[in-house]
């Protein structure tokens, strides 16, 4: 198999993929200024360093607008690329360059590794899934959601007792994402277990993780709730998307309307710690019930 | 999360008039269920409106005791109970803010109104009430339009200008339609003490059509400099009221002018000039003759209803959706606000510029709004609980406009587990000084952002 006909059959594979959603545009809240510089000030032609640096949304392109300023003031609203103007029936270069910009940090996150110290340094056990390497990971799903008995080994020495809440770092869809929120995040989550009196054990660190190792996990440790930060498959919006999918009493071929998900976890959505301090309580609710998934209903 | 409906009240006790709505706010939840919950008030409708009585008034005191017998009529009238009143506001505007009781007639009504209704006064927090109750915030916000909306009510004239839907900047005048008061003869019954120095007209005379008119003519100049429609002369300051944060700015470039309170109903079609015994009509006249009215302009979709509108519908907001609270009771009432640069709470002598600016507001402890807080890793995240834990102050409240109040104050509660702490965010403070924290409403609480500005008599 080249190259090109891997990235076809992966970029196919992902769109199919089950599990992680996408980040949703409309999920997307405007309340962080996003990346610095703001450079509003672009016009036609500047010469720009770096293309990704430029916030989309404070960027307006259309030449000669009734209403800049207004059509500005939405665009804040969205990460949609809106208002980027045209030249002749085509992007402007700078919307072309942008588009594969992102495109490729997507595609780097997807296939990138977390750092083989990754684990070591922040005291979590690492294990790693049936996969051999990247390219088995993201072609055969299902290896992806179980262990090898010489892993199971590890966790199962890991985890000796049963815990009530067993946390999980997976790798998953981006790599980005987990080096950018998993630890704070878990650390918040930790402290907001200790709040309610629930003990928390070794934190697991799977890597070529999918969202269903946990079940495998479940069925080793027999935990009563695992929770797992994994990688969010990345869009155009930003390649540094984690969720938390939570299931009560986890075990193998546990149905997916179980689990109960709290997605777009990253610097522009929820912040890593705000998320973990919910997801907290979350796991308390979800011990207190005992109950994950469609089946959760929360007071509103 | 299912929606939830808010039942919020609104009474403005004006120079005037008294009115009082009743509205129901319905909260929503907008994130899809699969990320943190985002609750926002989605639809606002009025379900009850008083009618609109003159405030009673006895001695040049505000009468009341006859304010509350008027609001325990209307929820009769309205078939609610006072105990299903989640949040709302009593206003005090115009000239009765002045009276000598009006603080103490002002809490007394929003206690009389429920247990979570706000005391709020204050020129600006009027402005900005009553053109958001006119509809000219929601106009703006939809046609792009810079407006600025003028709220003409019997003592004073509340000015807002609003860009894209949000109030820029306000400020009040004293031009009304009740700066006079006429007998059925037409002989001045009462002049307020603000046109002294403006006119040779006093109590007892019979002023001509012409007298009145121009006297009209000479406040409607004023709104007309205000709007930057006619050269500033010494008029206009004279005319300002003193109780504004900030001296009003005369805004340049084009703009729509926009009007709302009882005179707003005079300024198109034909009345009786002496209709209302007053000054109203030939206000309105005055208006409409006037440079305000000479380019595109625009009445409210409220106008003698315009503040109290905005005071049922618009002074209730929801702080964000991950919140902390314990062992704090609620409602909290009148909670003064302070200013905190975040940095401050990882300085040494962090409690100390916290007790100065407590001090500052007359109080020994308040709401700590966190200012210029960056997105926050754990780390800095530690540091800031660090400080903020260490304070003296019970219970402990924080607030901020950036995402991260369930983290931070569940993070000061792990390292003094004792402490009662209110940590809200999603709360931007401007202008606002005070603050209201009503009850919970799915996991956030109802809030009111607020300026207490209460001038004494002169």
């Amino acid at each position: 198999m080249n190259k090109e006909e891997l990235t076809q059959l992966i970029s196919d594979l992902l769109q199919q993929m089950d599990g992680q959603p996408q980040v949703k545009g409309s999920e997307y809240k405007p309340r962080d200024p996003g990346p610095a510089p703001a450079p509003g000030d672009y016009a036609d032609g500047d010469f720009v360093q770096d293309v990704s640096a430029l916030d989309l949304r404070k960027l307006y392109m259309v030449e000669d607008p009734a209403n800049g300023e207004k059509f500005r003031r939405l665009k804040e609203k969205t990460p949609a690329r809106l208002g980027v103007g045209r030249a002749g029936p085509r992007y402007k270069t700078l919307s072309m360059l942008r588009f594969r910009a992102d495109h490729a940090a997507a595609q780097d996150a997807v296939f990138s590794q977390v750092p083989e110290d990754y684990a070591q340094k922040h005291g979590f056990i690492p294990v790693q899934t049936k996969c051999r390497d990247k390219e088995e990971y993201l072609t055969r799903p299902d290896l992806g959601r179980c262990f090898d008995e010489s892993n199971q080994a590890v966790i199962r020495k890991a985890v000796p007792n049963a815990p009530k809440v067993q946390l999980v770092v997976g790798d998953g869809l981006s790599s980005a994402a987990i080096l950018a929120n998993a630890a704070d995040c878990l650390a918040a989550i930790r402290d907001g277990l200790k709040l309610k009196g629930i003990e928390t054990g070794e934190v697991l660190f799977v890597r070529y993780c999918r969202v269903g190792a946990g079940d495998a996990i479940g069925d080793v440790t027999d935990c009563q709730v695992v929770c797992m930060l994994v990688g969010e498959r990345p869009g155009l919006v930003t390649d540094q998307s984690m969720s938390a999918y939570i299931t009560y009493k986890p075990h193998t071929g546990v149905s997916e309307s179980s689990r109960t998900v709290v997605s777009n976890i990253h610097p522009q959505g929820t912040p890593a710690v705000e998320a973990g301090a919910y997801i907290a309580e979350l796991l308390d609710t979800i011990l207190k019930k005992q109950v994950s998934g469609v089946g959760l209903h929360l007071e509103g | 999360m299912q929606s939830k409906t808010l039942y919020s009240v609104g009474l403005d006790v004006g120079t005037t008039t008294t009115q009082m709505v009743i509205s129901r706010l319905q909260v929503e939840n907008r994130s899809s269920g699969f990320t943190v919950p985002q609750m926002v008030i989605g639809d606002r409708e009025v379900v009850y409106e008083s009618p609109v009585i003159f405030t009673p008034v006895e001695n040049h005191l505000v009468d009341g005791k006859a304010i509350i017998a008027f609001m325990e009529a209307q929820y009769e009238a309205a078939g609610l109970q006072k105990a299903q009143i989640d949040t709302g506001a009593v206003i005090v505007t115009g000239e009765t803010s002045r009276k000598e009781n009006a603080h103490q007639v002002l809490s007394n009504l929003s206690g009389a109104a429920g247990s979570f209704v706000v005391a709020t006064a204050g020129p600006d927090l009027e402005s900005i009430l009553a053109a958001k109750g006119a509809g000219a915030t929601e106009f703006s916000r939809q046609s792009g339009q810079r407006i600025l909306h003028i709220d003409i009510g019997g003592g004073t004239s509340n000015m807002a200008l609003i860009e894209n839907g949000q109030v820029v900047s306000t400020g009040c005048f004293n031009v009304g339609g009740r700066l006079l008061k006429l007998d059925e003869s037409g002989k001045i019954l009462y002049r307020s003490p603000v046109l002294e120095g403006l006119t040779s007209l006093k109590i007892g005379d019979s002023p001509t059509l012409q007298e009145l008119t121009a006297l009209a003519e000479m406040l409607c100049s004023a709104l007309e400099m205000a709007s930057g429609r006619k050269p500033e002369t010494a008029l206009l300051r004279q005319l300002e009221t003193k109780e504004s944060q900030k001296p009003w700015a005369v805004p340049e470039g084009a703009l729509t002018v926009s009007f709302s309170g009882g005179v707003a109903d005079c300024i198109e079609g034909e009345k009786d000039p002496f209709a209302y015994g007053d000054l109203g009509v030939l206000l309105g006249k005055a208006i409409r003759k006037s440079s305000l009215c000479a380019s595109n302009y625009r009445i409210g979709s409220q106008t003698i209803r315009a503040t109290v509108i905005g005071a049922g519908c618009h002074s209730t907001a929801l702080s964000g959706s991950t919140v902390y609270r314990k062992n704090v009771n609620l409602p909290l009432k009148n909670l003064p606000v302070v200013h905190i640069p975040y940095e401050k709470c990882l300085d040494a002598d962090f409690s100390e510029v916290v007790r100065a600016q407590l001090h500052r507001v007359d109080s020994a402890n308040g709401v700590l709004y966190l200012e210029g807080l960056p997105q926050m890793d754990y780390a800095l995240l530690t540091a800031v609980a660090s400080g903020l834990g260490a304070l003296p102050q019970e219970p402990l409240m924080i607030c901020m406009e950036r995402d991260f109040g369930k983290a931070l104050g569940q993070k000061i509660s792990l390292q003094y587990p004792h402490k009662p702490i209110l940590c809200l965010d999603g709360l931007l403070f401007e202008g606002q000084s005070y603050l209201d924290v009503g009850s919970p409403v799915g996991p956030c609480y109802s809030v009111v952002m607020k300026t207490l500005v209460l001038q004494k008599n002169e």
